[in-house]
């Protein structure tokens, strides 16, 4: 049963308390995915973030306590911070849309100038073949490769689990 | 009045602003500034102004008007504040050993008790250090000598610079050594060493003798007493080697904690009496201490800003009097905004110094961005580390990833807030402490610790250049002034020290 | 045995990414692996049903983790 944090408005925010959990409803055209990428990655090693989405315009980022069931202000000091980051992450995305050119010039003049040209030896330990890269996980093949035809076989798990690992 | 007014689509060149005292400031993108009257904004704002006037003038002549904007002018001094850009770190902190006979409330996890000797680094790790130091594209090496306590593994130290003089006769950078050391462990012979091998020295002060020997206890608890015997006895020998002393005097820092608030008349009062020339008013860092400690001695940082503007504000006081004393922040801020130049202070330029401005390797050769990313390490959080002197080129270091991504996160053009910010041309933000107090190398500036404190204090000088008192604005010149102290530059030849 | 099912939307998370999760949490899960039009589902198989609440948490958080460190879902 979803409970309300003071101050912030229903219909954007469902709190679960006892299982220490709250979820935001985010309208996608304000909070670009990337934007949402940046902040959900500050903070997954605060609490558990998953992101899903009920509708086109809207995702859904639900914020789990990692440890037991915080107090109410804890859980709106984290959706706080949360709201905080990612309005920040927002304005940031689009910043680095309008001012790319001189961000890049800038971080460009930064590293070529510290790192120098290469020498005789930073040369001769480049990489110059053109091979396939090595792919143990066999993480650069599509899902539909490596489990199209698996959907048949739900009574297989362990079959199932060797395929995804492959 | 801002909602009121209706701004011009065409009169104004790019600029940024910011009310201060009564005026409102106006910064453009190459960093000139304005101070005009809440009218003349106004007027400004909406190019209600007439090419005779007084202030179309002042704005022209400072690159504010689009119609006669100096594209030639306004690279010029770009080129001039980015300087730093084209040349690798000139910053390499060493630490030599961890163990430090001083404990100090703010400090932790950057030192071992003096039994830890296997936190000394050994002579084959300061030699590798010293190789990756000397790599770097910057003609300009100034090698720091941090700890724990450096006169520790004072055998290291020697070595390192006698590897270092050596190596560089055949690359001719302009080398430098600085010792960070809290002078209880000096002997005599120690600084005769020093003084000959031109080694730059800086310990900390953090006030009046009560306060020192609370924060920095000594078994002994005589740690201020220590520290002045020696600052006296350094700048002696420098006096009595013939040089100036206005320029070459030991240099002290100190740490702002909540116990010194209120002591910042006593404070500078303190270091005017050592003749020391310079403070430097530096918050205490998020780095280094235990979470309960932080308690004890942090503070919001509006009081650290009452505290600073008391202290500068009496320090301008004593130089009206004729008394020689700036303020660091105050300096490296006002060299940027009357002088238009960057004096390379790496936590206060866009972007910041971690990884192409410094690096720092610690006692077991692990290679750091900066001096706060092996403190934090020592905390348990990696993401600073770059390397090993062992397995890691300087290339590789310089261009690692971490470094790329700091560059990109302090660049002030890319960051929330500070691309509105009329203080953009002159400040920067520190990536390390960005990801310790708020998680992300990033940071959010508008809740962000050392923005504040970087805002407050422009805010103040500011408001002292708006009076327009020249005798103030003659002091606030001399602190621009920055003097080459050509005696620390290493050459082939040791110094004759005075014994 | 403690079975879950997660569904996993194809434009916020990458397939690789999910992969390679569920290669880092076979040790503690059993997954079964499907999908859908617009999302991939996954159904885990806690081997400790006093774990089975963090073990999803967990795997989530590594999940969304190794998207955003490969870019993204696309």
């Amino acid at each position: 049963m979803g409970t309300q944090l003071s101050d912030i408005p229903q219909g954007i925010l469902q709190a679960e308390l006892g299982a220490g959990r709250v979820s935001i409803n985010l309208d996608a055209e304000v909070y670009p995915l990337q934007a949402l990428y940046g902040a959900s990655y500050i903070f997954i090693d605060r609490c558990y973030v998953f992101i899903d989405r009920p509708d086109d315009k809207v995702f859904r980022v639900t914020l789990s306590a990692k440890d037991a069931a915080p107090e109410a202000e804890a859980l709106r000091a984290l959706v706080g911070e949360f709201a905080n980051e990612l309005l920040s992450c927002a304005w940031r995305h689009q910043i680095t849309q309008d001012n790319r050119t001189i961000i890049e010039t800038v971080t460009m003049q930064a590293i070529a100038g510290a790192m120098g040209e290469p020498s005789l030896d930073d040369l001769a330990s480049f990489d110059f073949s053109d091979e396939a890269f090595d792919d143990p996980l066999g993480i650069a093949q599509s899902w539909e490769d490596k489990h199209g035809k698996k959907v048949q076989k739900q009574d297989e798990p362990e079959a199932s689990n060797e395929g995804a690992a492959s | 009045m801002l909602a009121q007014l209706k701004p011009s689509t065409s009169f104004q060149a790019f600029f940024r602003y910011r009310q201060v005292a009564d005026k409102i400031l106006i910064t453009n993108f190459e960093g000139n500034f304005l101070l005009l009257t809440q009218e003349e904004f106004k007027r400004y704002a909406e190019g209600d102004v007439e090419e005779e006037s007084e202030l179309y003038k002042r704005l022209d002549a400072k690159n504010f008007v689009r119609k006669t904007y100096r594209v030639a002018d306004a690279v010029a001094r770009m080129q001039a504040r980015k300087h730093f850009l084209h040349a690798g770190p000139n910053l390499h902190v060493m630490v030599v050993t961890l163990r430090c006979n001083e404990t100090c409330i703010y400090c932790h996890a950057s030192r071992a008790n003096m039994d830890a000797v296997h936190t000394d680094m050994t002579p084959e790790i300061a030699e590798k250090s010293v190789d990756i130091a000397l790599s770097t594209t910057n003609p300009f090496v100034t090698i720091e000598f941090q700890g724990g306590e450096p006169l520790v593994n004072f055998e290291v130290v020697k070595h390192i610079i006698e590897y270092a003089r050596e190596k560089n006769k055949s690359l001719g950078k302009n080398l430098e050594f600085t010792m960070v050391s809290n002078l209880s462990l000096m002997t005599e012979e120690k600084l005769q060493y020093l003084l000959e091998n031109r080694v730059q020295i800086c310990t900390s002060i953090d006030g009046p003798e009560k306060l020192h020997n609370a924060q920095r206890k000594l078994a002994t608890m005589d740690a201020f007493q220590k520290a002045v015997f020696w600052i006296k006895r350094i700048n002696q020998a420098y006096e009595e080697m013939g040089l100036d002393t206005t320029l070459y005097h030991c240099e002290a820092l100190m740490t702002t904690t909540k116990a010194t608030l209120p002591l910042w008349k006593e404070i500078v009062d303190t270091y005017v009496n050592l003749g020391c020339k310079a403070l430097f008013l530096r918050p205490v860092d998020p780095f280094g201490f235990a979470d309960r400690t932080r308690l004890k001695i942090e503070y919001p940082r509006s009081a650290y800003l009452e505290f600073y503007r008391n202290a500068v504000n009496y320090m301008i006081e004593l130089n009206r009097q004729g008394v020689e004393v700036l303020e660091r922040f105050a300096g490296i801020f006002l060299t940027k905004i009357l002088q238009g130049q960057d004096p390379n202070f790496l936590d206060l330029r866009s972007p910041a110094g971690a990884g192409v401005g410094q690096l720092a390797y610690s006692f077991d050769g692990k290679v750091f961005t900066c001096d706060e990313g092996r403190m934090l390490y020592a905390m348990g959080e990696d993401t600073f580390h770059l390397g090993h002197v062992d397995t890691h080129t300087y290339r590789e270091l310089v261009g690692h990833e971490t470094v790329r991504a700091m560059v990109l996160a302090s660049n002030l053009d890319s960051q929330p807030d500070c691309v509105n910010c009329a203080y953009n041309p002159y400040c920067g933000t520190i990536s390390a402490t960005n990801h310790k107090a708020q998680g992300s190398i990033f940071g959010r500036m508008r809740e962000n610790n050392v923005c504040a404190v970087h805002k407050g204090i422009q805010d103040f000088l500011f408001e002292k250049i708006a009076t327009a008192d020249q005798e103030l604005l003659d002091i606030f010149e001399k602190w621009t002034t920055i003097r080459a102290r050509e005696h620390f530059v290493q050459d082939s030849e040791p110094a004759n020290a005075a014994s | 045995m403690s079975a879950q099912t997660l569904r996993f939307d194809k434009q916020v998370y990458a397939g690789e990414a999910l992969d390679e999760a569920v290669k880092a949490f076979s040790n503690f899960a059993a997954f079964e692996l499907k999908q859908e039009d617009d999302a991939w589902v996954v159904e885990l198989i806690s081997k400790s049903p006093q774990m089975a609440d963090r073990l999803r948490n967990e795997f989530c958080n590594y999940a969304l983790g190794l998207t955003i460190q490969r870019g993204g879902a696309s």
